[in-house]
């Protein structure tokens, strides 16, 4: 190649890199990161969202990171901490209230009214958990209630049982011992007792069911009411019905049973019916449990958007929140089910069974406490969780955890 | 001149391993979460907290107790195990070979194969037993506070023993094969000479390798988290899984620094003890 060519070349070169720099240059980027709970291709969805936001405002560039959900807590505080973090996130609704408390996050209420946003757009469970103190902190992005309860229809039929009959206490209670046969390693149901958040959750939907809370507005702990620990004390009654082991089980072993049948009843989010449709078993879901008489009330979780302090580009983070929210973008962005009511009424229509049945339940569901101290709250949870299950009197459990939980103040 | 020449070194062990040790203990005096970044200095309160919580006087008994049962399974197994190894068996290279494979396991990889093993339902160990009619439902190996401490230093002696069998191996190698032969002559038996000749010989190695797994075994966190979580009731609960537990579960800073600073302060006396305990038997050899 001659000298000639070279200098050619090198020119062509220089100038589509200072082309390509200016046009990166007249653009606002922003980050944003999300977690991914399900093998449903969500980062995939998400970058087809973020080409089409992309287009729609062409003066911005999105950043896309999603993280695994079981590192994505510590890595975004950590991130968060160290000043280092994104300008939106998805944060699970539990942390929501500790970050406006930690300073890390904008109130929303000027710019929701601006933009016309209203509470009525989402579900009632996922607004509530967008707000502490009086403010907004945050847009309801996901949800999805963890008291589903699906069903091996084949044991049930083998048991001679009805499966609707388990939507109540009573009737769960009169199937449970038909539904186990310790000798042939068949349970009933699939609870979780070990250190973790599953249990707290898990609990949390029988108390709530029987009209009870962990916390009450004043954020004061009434878990030593009498309807939380009769919810506490139908939970320890079936958990003689769920496979050994219950101190060291977290949820996903009570998949595998559910998955290889041995398992009558499983315990999921709606979340779980992909993986269900993929196997063989033969399934239904109902809105699980509740007292005769009284109507189900799951614990609600999910994840909403935030807008960070630290992020310099606040204008665009607050526009790419929006249309991440919208009703036609929504439900092509989430692994659980879209936050807004409409995106998700189009969703569970279109990808989940009894989509009316999910819709109330969800309507109905409530979210665990809102304390900015949350992380705490539930450890001090599944410690009395552990003490119930391994026998320690449920009014001296929910004692010991109301002053645990009291003196966090 | 001397000192000069030392000087890069120091300042890059000064640097690198006593400034996070100081830092991690100057953390521990203030109050700092993530709810208050902003650091208030508190002194000593945290540690005047932690003693008074009866959580923390299980985690430095827990912590001991894992720490003991995990240095004497893997140092007497390795050393049973070398003492097979260093025979003249068919296959001998590739026995050597096969040893070190839960060694060379990740640590996050071998857990989740243990709590395969130790499932109550699908696991093979309640499997085994239930055949052998020994238990008639599946155990809960994990979930009982009385057996779940137990169950996890057994995973993590068959993770770690081939270190300790690969070093007494090397150590066994190494002994004077005229004294094993003389004390033959002399009529010692096979007893007499292992523990008359080759223990004594290899006895430098043995305390160095006792060390070893004494640091690396308080200091290990994988097995447990992955295992239990510190639970079932706290039962399994050491300092590195309630660091972490405190520190990136809670995001309660301060008070995972003060459980750091008094590991290390655990684990130096521990040694310390070990360190002395040898010394004496020198002395009285």
């Amino acid at each position: 190649m001659s000298n000639r060519m070279l200098k050619s070349a090198a020119l062509a070169a220089a100038t589509a890199w200072l082309l390509a720099g200016t046009a990166y240059a007249d653009q606002t980027v922003i980050k944003f990161w999300d977690n991914q709970q399900t093998e449903s291709g969500l980062s995939v969805f998400q970058q087809e969202a973020v080409k089409r936001f992309e287009a729609e405002n062409p003066d911005i560039k999105v950043e896309v990171t999603t993280i695994p959900y079981p590192e994505y807590q510590q890595r975004l505080l950590t991130a968060v901490q160290a000043g280092n973090g994104p300008d939106v996130s998805t944060v699970d609704q539990i942390w929501n209230s500790a970050f406006a408390v930690a300073g890390a996050i904008q109130p929303l209420d000027d710019l929701a009214k601006q933009a016309g946003i209203k509470a009525e757009t989402f579900f009632p469970g996922a607004w509530e958990s967008a707000n502490y103190n009086g403010q907004l902190w945050g847009i309801p992005f996901n949800v999805d209630v963890w008291f589903f309860a699906f069903v091996n229809k084949k044991l049930f039929q083998d048991a001679g049982v009805d499966p609707a009959s388990i939507v109540t206490w009573q009737g769960l209670e009169a199937a449970a011992p038909k539904l186990t046969d310790k000798s042939k390693g068949q349970f009933a149901i699939g609870l979780t007792g070990n250190k973790s958040e599953y249990p707290v959750g898990m609990s949390d939907s029988f108390i709530y069911s029987n009209g009870g809370s962990v916390l009450d507005d004043s954020g004061k702990c009434v878990l030593t009411s009498k309807e939380a620990q009769e919810g506490l004390a139908f939970y320890k009654k079936m958990a003689d019905y769920a496979p050994a082991g219950i101190l060291n089980a977290p949820n996903e072993p009570m998949r595998e049973l559910f998955l290889n049948g041995t398992l009558a009843i499983e315990l999921w989010p709606a979340l779980e019916q992909p993986t269900l449709d993929k196997s063989k078993i033969d399934w239904d879901l109902y809105a699980a449990f509740a007292p005769e008489g009284k109507k189900p009330v799951g614990m609600f979780g999910g994840w909403n958007l935030v807008l960070y302090k630290a992020s310099k580009n606040q204008e665009a983070a607050w526009k790419f929140i929006q249309f991440m929210t919208r009703e036609d973008v929504n439900g092509d962005v989430v692994d659980l089910i879209p936050a807004n009511v409409n995106a998700a009424k189009a969703f569970l229509q279109k990808s989940r069974r009894k989509p009316d049945m999910i819709l109330d339940h969800l309507n109905n569901a409530k979210p665990r406490p809102l304390s900015p101290r949350y992380l705490e709250v539930s450890e001090v949870q599944q410690n009395m969780m552990q003490k119930i299950l391994s026998g320690t009197p449920i009014a001296d459990a929910t004692a010991e955890a109301c002053t645990a939980i009291d003196a966090l103040k | 001149m001397a000192y000069g020449f030392m000087l890069p070194a120091a300042i890059l062990v000064a640097g690198l391993m006593y400034w996070p040790m100081i830092d991690t203990f100057r953390e521990s005096l203030y109050a700092t979460t993530f709810l208050n970044p902003n650091p208030t200095f508190i002194g000593l309160k945290t540690y005047e907290q932690l003693f008074g919580d009866s959580t923390f006087w299980q985690i430095v008994r827990n912590s001991i107790i894992w720490t003991i049962g995990v240095v004497f399974l893997q140092n007497v197994g390795g050393f049973l195990i070398a003492l097979l190894l260093n025979q003249k068996l068919p296959g001998q290279g590739i026995l050597r070979s096969l040893i070190l494979l839960p060694w060379v396991l990740p640590g996050v990889v071998a857990a989740i194969l243990w709590r395969f093993m130790y499932d109550p339902q699908l696991g093979l160990i309640n499997s085994f037993f239930m055949r052998l009619g020994i238990v008639e439902h599946g155990v809960g190996w994990l979930a009982e506070p009385s057996t779940a401490m137990a169950a996890v230093i057994f995973a993590a002696f068959w993770k770690g023993f081939p270190f300790s069998t690969v070093v007494f191996l090397a150590a066994l190698q190494n002994v004077d094969q005229e004294q094993v032969e003389a004390a033959k002559i002399d009529g010692a038996g096979s007893l007499r000479r292992l523990f008359d000749v080759v223990i004594p010989a290899i006895w430098p190695v043995a305390v160095v390798n006792v060390l070893l797994t004494t640091i690396l075994t308080f200091n290990y966190f994988d097995i447990i988290y992955v295992l239990t979580r510190g639970g079932p009731l706290n039962a399994t609960a050491i300092f590195p899984t309630r660091i972490y537990e405190v520190g990136f579960g809670q995001f309660k800073f301060g008070e995972a620094a003060a459980y750091g600073s008094l590991s290390v302060l655990v684990l130096v006396l521990f040694v310390g003890l070990l360190l002395l305990v040898q010394r004496r038997q020198v002395k009285a050899a």
